[in-house]
């Protein structure tokens, strides 16, 4: 189980067979037929690829690719990191104008987070908020009963919300 | 008799359904009628009860679960919202957020006192597809 303030176990087997497990309850609940049909990509049994788009304030709209490793699934939330979508990897300080700048107070980024140097998604639901031991009050702590969806909405609400471009390769 | 959404001239549904509700209740007006004229305009409040009715989808996200209900146009997104749970047979939390199940999904809670009339008409939503979700920690 998670807990604010302890760090992530990885468990591969356990990820793979929880995400075997939850990718036809998603589909189900979003109506889908499969991966493909929502544009995700599953390249290996640990990692789905998210296409996301936001819009910036001249209207103009942003393609990003939002990659979610589940090594410590389902007790911790999906690892969530922005890649390059050529690549998809992210590379720092390179890639970093492959990361969105978000604000909001649910879910924030962070080209290159305090003295580990990360990028971070600072958001309860993914596995590198935990990492790096970031404070979250106990309702907020991911449980049991999420699914890799909830972390994808959670950052799907940020980009519509408080999207505020793209970082720039230092960090800004 | 046929009564269908406010479409070009046509007076709105909400003076038709007075009208009507008038006349169903004029018991001189429902005996000059006869029985086969009262019960058209059952029939067409009915019809225009139906009209303004729409089929409700919600997903609650990280419960994985999804209902659909008939709701009428007239009900705000907080009755929407409340009846979601009942449907879905889950408890509400302090923290749930309702938004559109939509791509990108978006937070309704500004907007919890319009009806889905309201907020289909003002485009604060496109359909009647909505999301609960947890709020999440982060900043």
């Amino acid at each position: 189980m998670a807990q604010a303030g302890t760090l992530p176990t990885l468990d591969l087997q356990a990820g793979a067979a929880a995400f075997d497990r939850d990718i036809p309850r998603v589909l189900a609940l979003v109506g889908a037929t499969s991966l493909v049909a929502l544009g995700w990509s599953r390249p290996n049994r640990l990692t789905l690829l998210v296409p996301m788009r936001a819009v910036d304030a001249r209207g103009t709209v942003e393609e990003f690719l939002l990659r979610l490793g589940f090594e410590a699934y389902p007790a911790w939330p999906p690892s969530a990191q922005f890649v390059n979508p050529s690549t998809k990897t992210f590379m720092s300080p390179q890639d970093r104008c492959f990361i969105p700048k978000l604000t909001s107070q649910e879910c924030h980024t962070h080209a290159a987070y305090g003295e580990t140097g990360i990028q971070l998604i600072c958001c309860s639901a993914t596995r590198e908020f935990y990492e790096v031991l970031h404070s979250v009050e106990a309702r907020y702590v991911w449980s049991d009963r999420n699914t890799f969806y909830s972390t994808i909405v959670a950052i799907e609400r940020a980009m519509a919300e408080s999207y505020q471009g793209r970082f720039t390769a230092d960090g800004r | 008799m046929s009564i269908g959404n406010e479409v070009g001239g046509e007076p709105p549904l909400e003076k038709a359904v007075e009208d009507l509700e008038h006349a169903l209740s004029d018991e001189q007006l429902a005996d000059a009628l006869g029985t086969k004229a009262k019960r058209e305009v059952a029939d067409a409040l009915h019809e225009i009860e139906e009209a303004e009715r729409v089929t409700v989808h919600v997903i609650h996200v990280d419960e994985v679960e999804k209902a659909s209900f008939q709701e009428s146009i007239h009900k705000m997104l907080d009755q929407v919202w409340a009846k979601s749970y009942d449907e879905l047979h889950i408890a509400r939390e302090a923290d749930d957020i309702f938004q559109t199940d939509s791509k990108p999904p978006k937070s309704l809670m500004s907007y919890l006192g319009l009806t889905l009339k309201q907020a289909k008409e003002q485009r604060v939503i496109e359909d009647y597809r909505f999301g609960i979700v947890s709020k999440t920690g982060g900043a």
